[in-house]
């Protein structure tokens, strides 16, 4: 449950750079609670892969512009 | 705060008080008494229905403080649920087999109904403690 993920994101600087978008603003648009999009950013949760293309659509940029791996092993 | 977050922390409010009221009526009585003199099938009752209306209620409150948040959820609130409900059910299963072994030695059926009460309470207020965490922490399932 408290396994460190290796994923890091930058769904906070593509919020920003999308007009400010707003936590509530993607969460609705993805289809999620805008508590699922604060411990996402935070990296406190790992999103299934859809709801990270859907993240990515948001944002008209590819998954790996949103969301990286870390080469370090855990 | 999600729904399903109020939720279970209407679990551990109306929970928590309620055990102890519980506890706090029989735990004496057996103390000073012998078992069969024990008034427990009442306040058992009572402690029951008293905790299934105090956590309906707790979760129309929860509703209605944001209707637009209480049907929602998502797949980290299920995952969350899902999680905590595996953990409750091991308490559940303990107090089962708990009472089994005690209905197999011919004990007082007072044990054997407190043993699955108790079960049933610790596996209610571990599951919400644990989904509360959940929330709150780091949760990967990947």
């Amino acid at each position: 449950m408290v396994k460190p993920t290796l994923v890091t994101n930058s769904i906070r600087s593509l919020r920003f750079s999308n007009h400010e978008m707003t936590q509530a603003e993607l969460a609705d648009r993805v289809g999620v609670t805008r508590q699922t999009i604060i411990a996402i950013e935070q990296g406190r949760y790992s999103p299934s892969l859809e709801t990270a293309f859907q993240i990515a659509r948001v944002f008209r940029v590819p998954l790996d512009a949103v969301f990286q791996y870390s080469d370090e092993q855990g | 705060m999600t729904f399903l977050e109020k939720s279970n922390w209407v679990v551990l409010i109306v929970g928590v008080p309620t055990l102890l009221v519980y506890m706090a009526v029989v735990v004496p009585q057996v103390l000073g008494k012998s078992i069969a003199e024990v008034s427990w099938v009442q306040p058992m009752i009572f402690t029951i229905a008293g905790f299934v209306v105090a956590n309906i209620l707790g979760n129309v409150v929860a509703a209605a403080t944001n209707p637009r948040e209480a049907d929602k959820n998502d797949q980290r609130d299920r995952e969350i649920d899902h999680f905590g409900e595996r953990v409750g059910n091991w308490l559940m299963i303990a107090g089962s087999i708990i009472a089994l072994v005690l209905a197999m030695t011919t004990a007082d059926r007072f044990w054997i109904a407190n043993a699955i009460f108790l079960g049933g309470m610790a596996a209610a207020l571990v599951s919400s403690v644990t989904k509360i965490t959940a929330y709150h922490g780091p949760f990967q399932r990947w």
